[in-house]
């Protein structure tokens, strides 16, 4: 839902933006420059829950069951942990960016509008590492 | 020999279906490590989505395609054209063309065109007389014909992948949109002429234009005709910057089939927002994680390295575009249009402009040829949905598309060595 609100937000910026050649609002053009990285992480975010992430779908496709899951709870477990890394780093750099606090524009600070990255990649960090669980889960259940 | 194992172990990974970002991702991050890098570089780079002003265009394009998707607008395209079309010989194959074009300029070539027009097209087809496995390798083929033309979302994403570049700098939108033009109308050009030849003994029985269809079905479509003619007359004749067409677009659109059609209802909105989110987030995640592996293949010089190789057993320039020509059809036919954009132009463009090859034109070389890769067998995606949406065999698929694929690649050919025809508009 929140995404709902971003793209409402996004399309009032759109109209700003339409009027910015007649008035000019100087931090329109950044707000919506940041709207599209926040509406793509919420974007990515919702990708993670249906595993809805571009890939290459040659091989998953023709592996039997009981071979698919654990191939794909190797491959959610390697998401988890590259996710959880950048998680690590990017609240390393916004801790940096905090103690600088550089406005973006208005009154609002440059790392507030960064705070989606990480909030995002831990998102999809623990979405992976859900699906790694369960495809473990199914792949169990169905030796028994 | 450590590089080659973790290289291998990534590749193997890719191809057992880990999301492509995650691969990138590793990618940049064992790079960066070994280079001894700090790896806050990463959200530096994926942070840098925000600096791209044009790339606002991604989300309102996407959004506005999956509105017209939802609504009844490839009826209207369909009826329309018929009108104007129908009466040539061989027209309906042309219609089917033309309106699957323009519909995938606007639409993405996510295969909804196939999904949307193709159920339109491919009764009509066979009602018509035109021989089943014509029709059905037609309707396939169309599936992504437009990609060439404004304001299709692969040609403005490889605008700003070579932007990022110094190589690159020059690749402005507009000029790319430009330079799509004839390429796509030639192609459009051999599929029509082919057409005809095919059907010639055919006893189509032609339509007469009739004035008074003309004027319903223009009265039907009257809010959606303005659309091409203010987003494609404005970015080509320069009047809009490509985010302005495409805010401009994404409210029109939302206002005349929510509001004036009412063929998508505000409850559903919702929806088909967070579908289209979906879309958009897959991309732009990819294409932010790959500013920051680009930036870890520059470090490195890989492309530097990459020609040096190249150029010791490659000298002439030709050699070189039809090895291009393959390495992109094999690519087209694995992965997806927008993985392939931001995986290889940063390693390709480097390389392609030391063989004095226009950055612009290397633009449409990459996308024609990515086209034909979406119904090259065996993985072609288009072929996939096209065996779903028409319950065939993937086989009898191949069989039907194969003549269509070659005369795109002789589109493709002429793409490629003929540069004048993509610079042609282009200063």
């Amino acid at each position: 839902m929140g995404l709902l609100l971003l793209m409402i937000l996004l399309a009032v910026a759109q109209i700003f933006l339409r009027n910015f050649f007649g008035t000019g609002i100087v931090w329109a053009d950044v707000l919506v420059r940041i709207l599209v990285l926040w509406v793509g992480l919420v974007g990515a975010m919702a990708a993670g829950r249906k595993g809805d992430h571009i890939k290459i779908d040659l091989i998953s496709k023709y592996l039997k069951s009981k071979l698919s899951w654990i191939v794909a709870a190797i491959t959610d477990f390697f998401t988890t942990v590259v996710c959880a890394v950048v998680l690590f780093y990017s609240i390393k750099f916004i801790r940096f960016e905090y103690i600088d606090g550089t406005v973006a524009f208005g009154r609002i600070p440059v790392w507030f509008c960064q705070a989606i990255i990480p909030f995002s990649f831990l998102v999809m960090s623990l979405r992976y590492f859900v699906r790694t669980i369960l495809n473990l889960k199914a792949y169990f259940n169905q030796k028994e | 020999m450590m590089s080659f194992l973790v290289s291998f172990i990534l590749i193997v990974l890719a191809f057992l279906g880990a999301p492509l970002f995650a691969i990138i991702l590793a990618v940049a991050m064992i790079g960066f490590y070994i280079q001894g890098v700090d790896l806050s570089v990463i959200p530096i780079e994926i942070y840098r989505i925000s600096d791209t002003s044009v790339l606002v265009a991604l989300p309102l394009f996407t959004f506005a395609g999956y509105l017209l998707a939802e609504s009844r607008t490839s009826d209207r395209v369909v009826r329309l054209s018929r009108v104007f079309l129908g009466w040539m010989p061989g027209g309906l194959a042309i219609v089917s063309f033309i309106s699957c074009a323009l519909f995938t300029a606007f639409t993405g070539a996510s295969g909804i065109t196939i999904v949307a027009l193709g159920a339109l097209l491919y009764p009509a087809l066979i009602q018509d007389g035109y021989p089943e496995n014509f029709s059905i390798g037609l309707v396939t083929t169309s599936g992504s014909l437009g990609l060439l033309f404004a304001p299709s979302l692969p040609l403005i994403l490889y605008g700003i992948i070579a932007q990022q570049m110094t190589v690159g700098e020059g690749v402005s939108i507009e000029k790319l949109f430009l330079a799509g033009l004839l390429p796509g109308l030639l192609m459009i050009f051999i599929l029509s002429i082919w057409s005809l030849w095919v059907n010639r003994r055919m006893p189509v029985q032609k339509k007469r234009f009739e004035i008074r269809e003309a004027f319903s079905a223009l009265k039907e479509a009257k809010w959606e005709i303005p659309l091409p003619v203010f987003v494609l007359g404005g970015v080509y004749g320069g009047f809009f910057a490509i985010s302005e067409a495409a805010a401009v677009t994404a409210l029109y659109v939302l206002v005349v089939e929510v509001l004036i059609y009412r063929e998508i209802s505000i409850k559903k909105l919702p929806e088909i927002m967070i579908e289209s989110m979906v879309m958009v987030g897959g991309i732009l995640l990819i294409l932010g994680v790959s500013l920051a592996s680009t930036n870890y293949l520059i470090d490195a010089e890989v492309p530097t390295r990459l020609f040096t190789f190249i150029q010791a057993h490659v000298t002439e320039k030709i050699v070189f575009l039809i090895l291009l020509n393959i390495l992109l059809l094999m690519l087209g036919a694995i992965l997806d249009i927008f993985s392939a954009l931001v995986i290889m132009v940063p390693l390709l463009l480097p390389v392609a402009v030391s063989y004095d090859i226009n950055p612009i034109h290397l633009g449409i070389i990459f996308l024609a040829n990515m086209q034909i890769g979406y119904f090259t067998p065996p993985v072609g995606m288009n072929l996939f949905i096209a065996s779903y949406r028409f319950k065939k065999s993937i086989i009898s698929l191949y069989r039907s598309t194969i003549p269509f694929m070659l005369l795109l690649l002789i589109a493709v050919l002429i793409i490629t060595y003929w540069p004048g025809l993509s610079l042609m508009f282009v200063d």
